[in-house]
């Protein structure tokens, strides 16, 4: 034993300087981006997809502020007016198309089909391959996904300007974050499959409560009080709410800087958290075949 | 054809072409029950699945209402349609998509896994309806759910709106969400069929699929090209709006939903047409 780990020890891989490491996620990156770059065509449909969901809700908002107006209500719901209404709107589905993956469902079937123990045994932690992955597959949907949608969506919807240069630059940062914060709850969604035989279900409700929870679909300003309270504590609204606010200017100062701040510090807790979790899963893993 | 072989089930589903119509139906009929009590029992083996899918659709429903409840908390009517009026469409819209969602499951990965991996061969050997083996080898039992949760909604919505349903509203809901149920799987029988002919790279049933969250709501919210376009081009808004148009639309749109059932058999005629033309088509990948 000990003679062969001399023999190797030249080759040994997971001893490797943190340059090396940053070279071998960075190919990760690199192939993930290319992987994306050969299913391309799929995204041209998801274009039409995004110019759906932002259409449909368009038209029931304007029904809604249609509706108020007819009734004599005020013309601003949970702070927001029409206009600033529809922009939420497609800003939300803007970035969504950005900070999207399937980190859940692919570990969940890496997980289940066994093919994860032939993870364990190469040189690299795999939260960080997918994390790296996931920034390779943002790059991809940034040029050929987020892109297109902003073209369609920004003049036939007549979206709202940025509240400033300096919104922008912010909403942008704050985007990149939800994309750490996404990935990494994807990631432990996927860990649920270690403890549970069948985790469609899991995953089904993740795909459906995930819009919800992250404000994409209704701002959390419309909510009762209370609700609008609990989601605080929740770090979904790190995901869609609070870089949408920031790009419409409604957190400036100190509630711009305390939003960026609790996005890095649910960036890092998540990626702590499914760190650990992934030392306690992989402890005792079955495969059965695979 | 000789058949010795013993035992109820090989003689109750055995093959004969001496048949009469009738009788080759109910003997059809027989068949996919057997497929769907099969179906049943292998997922009882997984309780557990079902009660967590079960969970899931309740979850999504959840969610649903409660975007439908906040939005009426800042709003008397959207273009006129009250809140009871909505959550009755919306209730009415789960029955024909519970209904759809229990036998479209294999439509999705047809092209893969019938088409690329040769099980359409199977298919084709044996003497029943390919199109009607394909729908009934596999079920979505959490259409069951969605169907009992839609009625659910309707009933709820229904002591809401006081209104007065009799014998004929309940002949209605039996003939329309069927009618319904049969636009949806027109739909996407057509997009599977194209597979036929050429390898779909683009995906093209996300999009639809994402559209039918949209037709849940009543379509006069919607611009005319929208609206013409969902009536005429891709049909959604039959599946929900005008045939429960039936129970709440009133005058305007009361008659409009008894066309529902006639938009079903004509999209899903023309679909199964067109895969009548694809199996025609179909060369096994020899795999």
């Amino acid at each position: 034993m000990n003679a062969g780990a001399a023999v190797t020890a030249g080759l040994a891989p997971w001893r490797r300087t943190r340059l090396a490491s940053l070279g071998l996620y960075g190919h990760f990156i690199r192939l993930a981006f290319l992987k994306f770059l050969a299913y391309r065509l799929r995204y041209y449909t998801g274009v039409i997809s995004y110019t759906v969901f932002v259409a449909g809700h368009y038209y029931l908002y304007l029904a809604l502020y249609a509706g108020r107006a007819a009734d004599g209500l005020g013309a601003t719901v949970g702070g927001l007016t029409v206009r600033e209404m529809i922009t939420y709107v497609a800003v939300s589905w803007i970035g969504r198309s950005l900070y999207f993956n399937n980190i859940s469902r692919d570990l969940a079937r890496m997980v289940s089909e066994g093919e994860i123990a032939m993870h364990l045994i190469k040189p690299f932690h795999l939260q960080s391959v997918m994390m790296a992955e996931a920034v390779g597959e943002a790059g991809f949907r940034l040029v050929m996904f987020t892109v297109p949608i902003m073209l369609v969506v920004a003049p036939v919807f007549h979206v709202g300007a940025p509240a400033g240069a300096a919104a922008l630059l912010w909403t942008l940062v704050s985007f990149t974050l939800s994309l750490v914060i996404y990935s990494q709850m994807g990631f432990l969604v996927g860990c649920l499959a270690f403890a549970m035989k069948n985790i469609q279900g899991v995953l089904r409700a993740q795909m459906v409560g995930m819009d919800f929870l992250t404000g994409v679909i209704v701002p959390f300003t419309f909510f009762p009080a209370w609700f609008q309270a609990a989601v605080n504590w929740l770090p979904f609204q790190c995901i869609s709410y609070v870089p949408v606010m920031i790009y419409l200017g409604k957190r400036t100062g100190p509630a711009l800087v305390s939003g960026i701040l609790l996005q890095v510090a649910w960036a890092v807790g998540l990626t702590v958290a499914a760190r650990l979790i992934w030392r306690q899963a992989t402890r005792r893993v079955t495969v059965q075949g695979g | 054809m000789e058949n010795t072989t013993p035992g109820t089930d090989a003689t109750r589903f055995a093959f004969r072409d001496d048949r009469s119509r009738g009788a080759r139906i109910a003997w059809q009929a027989r068949i996919f029950g057997a497929y769907f009590v099969q179906f049943l029992k292998m997922r009882l083996a997984y309780r557990v699945d079902f009660v967590i899918d079960t969970l899931a659709v309740l979850f999504s429903l959840v969610i649903q209402l409660a975007v439908l409840g906040v939005m009426f908390s800042k709003v008397r009517a959207l273009d006129g349609w009250t809140y009871p009026q909505v959550l009755f469409i919306y209730g009415f819209s789960l029955v024909p998509l519970g209904l759809f969602n229990l036998i479209s499951v294999n439509l999705y990965g047809f092209a893969d896994e019938y088409l690329v991996g040769g099980r359409f061969d199977r298919v084709l050997l044996r003497p029943v309806g390919s199109l009607a083996q394909v729908i009934f080898e596999s079920f979505n039992v959490s259409g069951l759910s969605e169907i009992a949760l839609g009625l659910a909604i309707m009933a709820g919505a229904g002591l809401k709106l006081g209104a007065d349903f009799g014998v004929t509203d309940l002949l209605a809901l039996l003939v329309l969400a069927p009618g319904a149920a049969l636009v949806y799987l027109g739909v996407f029988l057509g997009i599977t069929t194209v597979s036929f002919w050429f390898e779909d790279k683009m995906g093209l049933a996300p999009p639809v699929y994402n559209l039918i969250r949209f037709s849940r709501y009543p379509i006069t919210i919607y611009s005319l090209p929208v609206r013409v376009f969902l009536t005429f081009v891709l049909p959604f808004a039959w599946v929900a709006f005008y045939p429960a148009a039936w129970f709440v639309g009133g005058e305007r749109f009361g008659k409009v939903a008894l066309l529902t059932p006639l938009v079903g058999v004509l999209v899903f005629g023309g679909a199964a047409l067109l895969w009548r033309r694809g199996v025609r088509n179909y060369v096994s990948t020899g795999s």
